[in-house]
């Protein structure tokens, strides 16, 4: 057990490895910084002040051993746009994308999950219509957009919530729905397929001939089988909620992550967007790494595979 | 005096001083910034010689000399300053009793310092002309220059640099680059609070300040750089003021009950660059093809689409607000005449234009000005660019055809006509030796009214050649809430922000 895990956290840590590689050049491909943050009738000096102030000057290898030996020391760079170390702003802005998934997530389970079972349950009846239609809507319907219906209708027209930013647990409740909305589709979709595949075989149709009530047969044995792979969909959602609800957190003016990357990439701020690219994908390969760990825990094939 | 008469007097003082109320600022103002608010403003050793810094340090800092209500070079933490005949020595005299926010005195020490310091915009060229900076004594100081430099002042007193806007030199010595951004201290009306970076940013009335004790107790700055969301967080009353609205959702606004607008005038005029115009191959070459061009645009009808007809129109592409700036009438709309135009010059069907380039990110308004074109058969090919790809497009000269240009950069005629027409100007893609030697001249004149005629006739050469066509100059819409009686709004000339904030006040 212990060389698997080994084995997988190599992997891990050349996944990461190969992130920092593409993350580096790949932003380096879009242009130069400097550019943005010189008045526009500045001269040659002044643009080659501004290079050698962000330490575009140097040659890329340099740039990126400078880039690795700061990530060892848990520093991620100062922020070209900022001018504020990029730790700092990620950690300051964590929290808030935290919690904005967390209450996303939760609307969208709260949602998607009852309506997908009723859905399954009365397959080709009103509920499963409805369903459809939601589901369809949820995921064709941009975030964008949802946000500014909701901005217009419940904080213009009715003045229940604030408009924008952060603070109250009034400020979470537009950008968590219009987060939740598009995730609560595919929550929805996923719980249908997966309680019609469960309420088809051989375990529940033994249940049902048992005796037993239908909400039973329903609740304990349909619905918790079923559960397992919108749960495995949740926990990669979660993540994705964390890092990239870019369009959310603008539209909203929510200090999130996802409103750090997007202003990353509007002024070509490569250490933020590095940062963030690389801590986002760094949550990916850590959960990644203990679902491994955990599957070889519970089935011990899967070790003696390696 | 008696006894008797000195009570008196002691009663009446009394009786006088009670009486009085004590003036303190009060209320919070929150704005609605389309910005996303940078650590770097807070410095002004960083400042960008665009006017955005300037929004944050007008509340938080001051500069020995800088733009006012009323004058472009107005004394502030200088009570004085002076030039000597030769152009070479510039001397300015401290304002008496004027404190930082952690009460530390403004002095000679902390001019020299801020200056030496200085590494934003222009750091290079003040740094270059700048010989020597004399501490004359704590409250006088004096700038040496390598050589007659009449735009001395137009880099040092203005917008155009951060470089006499003064900070505390022990203080910084003692926190640091990095210290100063956390927990700025400077001379301006308003003290730092709080600043979550591409949040928010708070500050609270300095009552020490020089000028006026702020009549607001307490400024928020909000980042909210989304469009809609910023006019909804007005229109609910989220924020008292909000920037840069244009088109439908300005409509909408002005519409409003309860809501106003305003709109000061910025320090950039659109312009058509006829980028082609030097390729002896290229339509463009020729005069009237360009003079077509520009009678093809209905100037009137974009600015009432585009801002609400609160952006004017000119015939010149620099600013009539700018010092040596040239005042010529509107260009007129005269689609006949263009098609005429284009007929004597070889094109009575018009022709291929190649490519048309708007300024991002005001496509829209490119694309109105595209569509005039091709009513009078000057067909382009429209095509949208990423603002940095464009910049740097823009800067390396590998744009093509034809495209809308604008600048904010401040400054004056002259150091907007070296940008742009200059042999030697960033932008500059061909030369009119004529204009080329009024620019020389000027550049060594050191007699203003001589300087002012040269650049004049420089400014309608460039009309004449119709080297370019002027569109209209850019109004910055913002969105007033009716908490706001005074919003500083236009106070100062080309300057987009409310300014300066000891003069904003709330509807009491």
């Amino acid at each position: 057990m212990p060389r698997f895990a080994l084995h997988r956290l190599g992997y891990s840590l050349l996944s990461l490895f190969l992130l920092s590689v593409v993350i580096f050049l790949f932003v380096r491909v879009t242009g130069d910084p400097a550019v943005l943050l010189v008045e526009p009738g500045a001269g040659a000096a002044d643009m080659a002040a501004m290079r050698h102030q962000l330490g575009l000057d140097r040659s890329l290898p340099v740039q990126y051993w400078s880039f690795l030996t700061g990530l060892f020391r848990g520093d991620l760079g100062k922020s070209f746009y900022y001018r504020t170390p990029v730790l700092e702003l990620y950690l300051s802005r964590l929290p808030n994308s935290l919690l904005l998934a967390a209450v996303a997530m939760a609307f969208s389970l709260l949602l998607g999950i009852p309506t997908g079972i009723m859905a399954a349950v009365r397959t080709g009846g009103w509920w499963d219509g409805a369903g459809k239609v939601f589901a369809l809507l949820g995921l064709a319907m941009p975030s964008f957009w949802v946000g500014l219906l909701l901005i217009l209708f419940f904080s213009v027209d009715l003045g229940w919530f604030p408009s924008s930013g952060s603070g109250t647990p009034l400020h979470l409740v537009m950008p968590a729905i219009a987060l939740g909305w598009y995730f609560a589709a595919a929550h929805m979709r996923l719980t249908r397929s997966s309680m019609l595949e469960v309420l088809g075989s051989d375990y529940v149709k033994l249940a049902r001939l048992k005796g037993l009530p239908e909400w039973r047969v329903i609740a304990k044995h349909a619905f918790k089988n079923a559960l397992i792979p919108v749960l495995t969909l949740a926990g990669i959602n979660l993540v994705i909620m964390v890092n990239v609800a870019v369009v959310v957190e603008t539209v909203f003016a929510w200090p999130g992550i996802g409103r750090l990357l997007y202003e990353g990439i509007t002024f070509r701020d490569f250490p933020v967007v590095q940062a963030t690219v690389l801590l986002g994908g760094g949550m990916i390969v850590i959960v990644n790494f203990f679902v491994d760990v955990l599957y070889a825990v519970i089935d011990p094939r899967i070790r003696y595979e390696r | 005096m008696t006894p008797g008469m000195l009570r008196g007097f002691v009663v009446l003082f009394l009786a006088v001083a009670l009486a009085t109320p004590v003036l303190s600022a009060e209320g919070t103002l929150t704005w609605g910034v389309h910005v996303t608010l940078a650590a770097r403003w807070l410095d002004p050793q960083e400042t960008e010689g665009v006017i955005t810094p300037f929004m944050v340090l007008y509340a938080l800092h001051d500069a020995l000399v800088k733009p006012m209500p009323g004058s472009m070079n107005t004394p502030s933490l200088a009570e004085s300053w002076s030039a000597s005949k030769d152009a070479l020595t510039y001397e300015f005299v401290l304002r008496k009793g004027v404190k930082f926010h952690n009460g530390d005195p403004v002095t000679a020490e902390d001019v020299k310092f801020s200056f030496e310091r200085y590494k934003g915009s222009a750091a290079a060229v003040l740094k270059a002309k700048v010989r020597e900076i004399q501490i004359v004594d704590p409250g006088r100081v004096r700038f040496h220059l390598n050589e007659p430099w009449p735009d001395f002042m137009t880099f040092y007193g203005t917008s155009a640099s951060g470089a006499g806007w003064i900070v505390p030199k022990k203080y910084v010595e003692k926190v640091g680059d990095d210290g100063f951004k956390r927990a700025p201290i400077g001379a301006g009306p308003y003290k730092f609070v709080s600043f979550n970076p591409g949040v928010e940013l708070v500050m609270e009335a300095f009552d020490g300040y020089w000028r006026k004790k702020p009549s607001v107790q307490r400024l928020v700055f909000r980042s909210i750089t989304d469009e809609a969301t910023r006019a909804a967080a007005l229109k609910r009353g989220d924020v008292d003021i909000a920037y840069l609205f244009a088109g439908p959702i300005a409509a909408e606004l002005h519409r409003t009950p309860g809501l106003r607008l305003v709109a000061p005038l910025l320090s950039g005029v659109f312009w058509l660059d006829f980028l082609d115009q030097w390729d002896p191959k290229s339509p463009w070459h020729d005069k009237r093809v360009r003079q077509a061009a520009s009678l093809a645009i209905d100037r009137a009808a974009i600015n009432q689409a585009e801002l609400l007809g609160l952006g004017t129109i000119h015939g010149n592409w620099i600013p009539p607000q700018f010092e040596f700036a040239l005042t010529l009438p509107p260009p007129a709309y005269d689609p006949t005449k263009a098609k005429a135009l284009l007929a004597e010059a070889g094109y009575p069907h018009g022709f291929d234009a190649g490519d048309f380039h708007p300024f991002p990110p005001y496509d829209s308004m490119g694309e109105a000005v595209a569509n005039y074109l091709q009513a009078v058969g000057i067909r382009t090919h429209l095509r949208t660019m990423e603002r940095a790809a464009f910049l740097t497009a823009m800067r390396e000269k590998t744009i093509k055809g034809v495209m809308i240009n604008i600048t904010g950069a401040a400054g004056n005629a002259a150091t907007r006509l070296e940008a742009y027409v200059a042999k030697s100007g960033i932008y500059s893609r061909g030369v009119v030796p004529e204009i080329e030697d009024l620019l020389q001249r000027q550049a060594r004149e050191p007699d203003p009214r001589v300087r002012q005629a040269l650049l004049h006739q420089a400014q309608k050469l460039v009309i004449d050649h119709a080297l370019y066509a002027p569109i209209y100059q850019l109004a910055f819409i913002w969105g007033l809430g009716p908490r706001v009686e005074e919003p500083a709004a236009d106070l100062i000339k080309m300057h987009a922000y409310s300014a300066p904030y000891e003069d904003v006040r709330l509807k009491k």
